[in-house]
C-alpha cells in the first residue's frame, strides 16, 4: 500500500487491508475505510429501511396483496377443467383442444380426474338423471374451483327448458362464474369465456 | 309366414285369449290377445314359432286405454311380428316378457316409467331414464309441459 499517513488507529489497519469490500475498493491513495465502520453506516441506513419495507411487506401480506397475487397468477395460467362431454357443445370443446384453436397455449389442459382440475366446464344439456353425478363430480374437486356454463343448455335449459327431463339451468345445482352463449357456442367463445375466467381470477382477493 | 299361419298355430295354444291376426305390411301380421294369455302367447311364439329376439317393447295410450306392444325378429324365417295387448288405463299392468326375453328388462321399464304400464313379476322395476322418485309419467296425454321451476320442486330429489 501506499505510505500515505491514515487516520485510524494504528491496530485496525491490518483488518481493514485484508478485508476490503469489492465494488468499494478505494482509489489509489484515498485513505483505506474499516471494515467496522462501513457495517456501521449501512446498518444505519439499512435497518430502518428494511424494518420500514417489512412492515409494509407485512400489512400488504394481511390483505393478500403479496403471496395471492402470485398463487392467482399460476392459478389463471394452469386451468385444469373436467374432460366430460354431455352434448353436442362437447363436440367444440374437443375442437377447441385441437391444433386448430390449441387452448392449450392458455394453459388449459383437460384432465380426465376431478381431483386434479380447478375447472368444470359444463357442456350441454344436464338431465335430472345425471344432475347428482354432476354435483359428486363438482364435490370432487380440490378447492379452488370455477364452473363455466357452456351453450344455452347448461345456461338456461336452451330448447329443453320445458321438457319434463331437463335441469333449466345448471346453475340451479352448482355455482356458476362465467355463461358462455351459443348453440352451440364456437371454440373461440369458449376460449373467451376463459379468459374471462381469468380476469375474475386476477381480480381475486382470498 | 303369414297371418293365417300365425293363427293356425296360435289359436289351438290361446283358444279365445287370442282377439285375432290380421296382415301388417312389412310383417308376418299383428297379434292381437288378451292380457291373460301373455305368458302362453310369449313361450309360443319362441319355441314354436322360433322368434327368438324381442326387438322393442312399447306403450301407447289411447286415452280411454292403453296398449302394450311387442316388437319380435326370426333368424329362421328372417321375418318380424308384432303382439299387442290391450290394458285398461286405470288398472294397467300385463305380465313380464322378460323371463321369455331378457331384452325386455329394460324395455319394460321405460314403458313403465314413460307410460305408467305396470309388468307383473318383472325382476327390476326401477326408473330407468327418469330419475329416482320422479312422479311424473311424462308420455302419458294427460301430462302437460310443466314450467321449469314447479318440475324442478316437484323431480328434484339429490
Amino acid at each position: 500500500m501506499s505510505a500515505t499517513p491514515v487516520s485510524v488507529p494504528p491496530a485496525a489497519k491490518p483488518a481493514a487491508d485484508a478485508f476490503r469490500l469489492e465494488g468499494e475498493l478505494p482509489m489509489a491513495g484515498a485513505p483505506a475505510v474499516p471494515m467496522f465502520e462501513i457495517e456501521t453506516l449501512r446498518a444505519k441506513e439499512f435497518l430502518p429501511a428494511a424494518r420500514e419495507a417489512l412492515s409494509a411487506l407485512i400489512k400488504d401480506q394481511s390483505e393478500n396483496r403479496v403471496i395471492g397475487p402470485v398463487f392467482n397468477w399460476a392459478r389463471r395460467n394452469s386451468l385444469f377443467p373436467l374432460h366430460w362431454g354431455l352434448a353436442c357443445c362437447a363436440i367444440e370443446f374437443a375442437a377447441g383442444f385441437g391444433a386448430r384453436w390449441d387452448a392449450e397455449r392458455f394453459g388449459v389442459v383437460p384432465r380426465s380426474s376431478p381431483r386434479q382440475c380447478d375447472l368444470m366446464i359444463v357442456n350441454g344439456t344436464v338431465t335430472w338423471k345425471v344432475a347428482h353425478k354432476l354435483i359428486t363430480l363438482y364435490e370432487q374437486m380440490p378447492e379452488p374451483k370455477w364452473v363455466i356454463a357452456m351453450g344455452n343448455c347448461a345456461t338456461g335449459g336452451g330448447p329443453f327448458r320445458t321438457a319434463y327431463s331437463v335441469v333449466p339451468g345448471v346453475d340451479k345445482l352448482v355455482p356458476v362464474d362465467i355463461y358462455i352463449a351459443g348453440c352451440p357456442p364456437r371454440p373461440e367463445a369458449m376460449l373467451d369465456g376463459i379468459l374471462k375466467l381469468e380476469e375474475l381470477i386476477r381480480e381475486r382477493k382470498e | 309366414m303369414e297371418a293365417a299361419d300365425l293363427e293356425r298355430a296360435l289359436r289351438p295354444v290361446l283358444g279365445d285369449r287370442l282377439l285375432g291376426v290380421e296382415p301388417f305390411e312389412g310383417t308376418a301380421g299383428r297379434v292381437r290377445f288378451r292380457r291373460e294369455g301373455a305368458v302362453d302367447l310369449f313361450r309360443t311364439a319362441r319355441d314354436t314359432l322360433l322368434f327368438g329376439h324381442l326387438t322393442m317393447v312399447g306403450g301407447i295410450d289411447w286415452v280411454d286405454h292403453r296398449e302394450v306392444v311387442y316388437v319380435l325378429w326370426s333368424d329362421t324365417a328372417r321375418q318380424y311380428a308384432i303382439l299387442s295387448a290391450d290394458v285398461p288405463a286405470d288398472d294397467a299392468h300385463i305380465e313380464t316378457a322378460s323371463a321369455v326375453w331378457p331384452s325386455a328388462n329394460w324395455h319394460e321399464r321405460e314403458a313403465w316409467e314413460l307410460v305408467d304400464i305396470s309388468f307383473d313379476h318383472h325382476p327390476d322395476l326401477r326408473h330407468l331414464l327418469t330419475p329416482d322418485g320422479y312422479v311424473f309419467h311424462p308420455l302419458l296425454r294427460s301430462f302437460k309441459l310443466h314450467e321449469p321451476e314447479e318440475l324442478e320442486v316437484k323431480s328434484r330429489h339429490v
